[in-house]
């Protein structure tokens, strides 16, 4: 299959795609620390079969504004989309997530799923979370989680106990939180 | 001063969130020793090894820690590690997303640095890693698991032996390494901590049992009673408070 890489900011982003039967997008949005971006994207699964599969990080330290506006609608039944979204927020950045799923009527057998989550490092930072389910269907499968948190302070204490300098501790666990997303970049 | 002295706790007060714990604990440990410290729930065991790792969320209001000659309280809990220190978790950390082979691989990396030695190969690693888990009957896929991540408790607490075996300390400090464990278990903790004694190297026992105490012998007990040693005695301590309890052991 074939996996798109974004480097936003730099690679453009398509703002509306159409799947049709059988058709399949999967890709993955690249924020790279300093960049201020808003990622708007529309996708319509109009075919059985369709698949969509669209994963971001991002990493903010200073003062970026980093918005992603996902409206993803399941039109024909027998399609399935995944989202998954996890950043790292610091200094006084800000973050919106902004993301809608809807299913048609008719829409049956659809499968959506849809994940942002953050971890703020630092009281000035923040995040906007609103992930949103539009479901007029009933037989789907469909979840949706958001969560903002902060790096464990237990975790940092054990591997510091082990003697893994602090700033490194920190980057391994910044990176394995991230990792779902990174695994992706091959 | 006495060069065999390895750890000297004087006068120590510390506590959490504004709240006094230890109220004056005085310990002195020599090179190649077992202490004991015993106590009841809540007598400031956990609280007594916390500061000497180095928890951020304790501390020190007044009072020393010489560890070999060098003032402990003001090393951060990395420092710690790589002077020797060495603290087997009561509830070891889960870290997801972390495998045992890279969390020991950036350990021993850290700890050889501020030695001054050179890093170890891939292969050298391996054979090391390999090695120390067979200390503790841990088998090849272990080494690729998240860190404590779906552990059960005997697998964590031997994980922490496993820790212990790869950082060579000079002074271990064993928090409530045997709660939780079967006899099994026990005995293969146990066989561990004794395989890396050394006439060099120290280690405490905190427990409010004596099961382990039956396997790791101590030189010396401690009581711990409402944040003070109250008594401090040979391993015949460990017999009393069996037949007796915490209750009738005071100052």
């Amino acid at each position: 299959m074939d996996r798109k890489v974004y480097t936003v900011g730099k690679d453009p982003v398509p703002g509306k795609l159409t799947l049709g039967a059988g058709e399949s997008f999967f890709a993955t949005f690249v924020v790279e620390e300093g960049v201020s971006a808003d990622v708007t994207m529309e996708v319509d699964l109009v075919g059985e079969g369709a698949s969509l599969d669209l994963a971001g990080v991002y990493r903010c330290s200073a003062d970026e504004r980093v918005a992603f506006h996902l409206n993803v609608r399941h039109l024909c039944g027998g399609c399935t989309s995944r989202q998954l979204f996890k950043g790292i927020v610091g200094g006084r950045s800000r973050v919106v997530f902004d993301g809608l799923i809807h299913v048609a009527p008719d829409a049956q057998k659809t499968e959506a799923y849809q994940e942002n989550h953050s971890i703020l490092l630092s009281g000035e930072a923040q995040v906007q979370t609103s992930p949103q389910l539009e479901i007029y269907a009933d037989d789907v499968v469909c979840s949706h989680g958001a969560t903002i948190g902060s790096l464990s302070e237990d975790e940092l204490f054990y591997m510091r106990s082990r003697g893994i300098p602090e700033a490194e501790a920190r980057q391994m666990q910044i990176q394995s939180f991230l990792s779902p997303v990174l695994g992706r970049l091959g | 001063m006495d060069n065999n002295i390895l750890l000297e706790i004087k006068d120590l007060h510390a506590g959490v969130e504004g709240k006094e714990i230890l109220h004056g604990v005085n310990l002195t440990i020599r090179r190649g020793e077992v202490h004991a410290v015993m106590g009841p729930n809540g007598a400031g065991k956990s609280t007594l090894s916390a500061v000497l790792a180095g928890k951020p969320q304790f501390t020190v209001t007044s009072g020393s820690i010489t560890f070999a000659g060098q003032d402990l309280l003001a090393m951060s809990p990395e420092e710690r590690s790589w002077a020797g220190i060495f603290l087997s978790f009561q509830y070891p950390i889960e870290i997801p997303g972390v495998s045992i082979t890279n969390f020991m691989k950036a350990a021993v990396a850290a700890r050889r640095k501020a030695a001054g030695l050179p890093e170890l190969s891939p292969a050298e690693f391996l054979k090391l890693l390999k090695s120390k888990m067979a200390l503790v009957q841990m088998r090849g896929e272990f080494a690729k698991r998240e860190v404590n991540v779906g552990f059960s408790g005997g697998e964590k607490k031997r994980a922490e032996i496993f820790q212990m075996a790869m950082l060579e300390p000079v002074l271990s400090i064993l928090d409530e390494t045997d709660s939780g464990l079967d006899v099994d278990a026990l005995k293969i903790v146990a066989d561990g901590v004794n395989a890396l004694r050394t006439p060099q190297t120290s280690s405490i026992i905190i427990t409010h049992y004596h099961k382990l105490l039956q396997y790791i012998v101590p030189d010396v007990v401690h009581v711990l009673k409402n944040g003070e040693i109250v008594r401090t005695a040979g391993r015949e301590l460990v017999d009393l408070i069996e037949s007796e309890g915490f209750e009738n052991i005071n100052g």
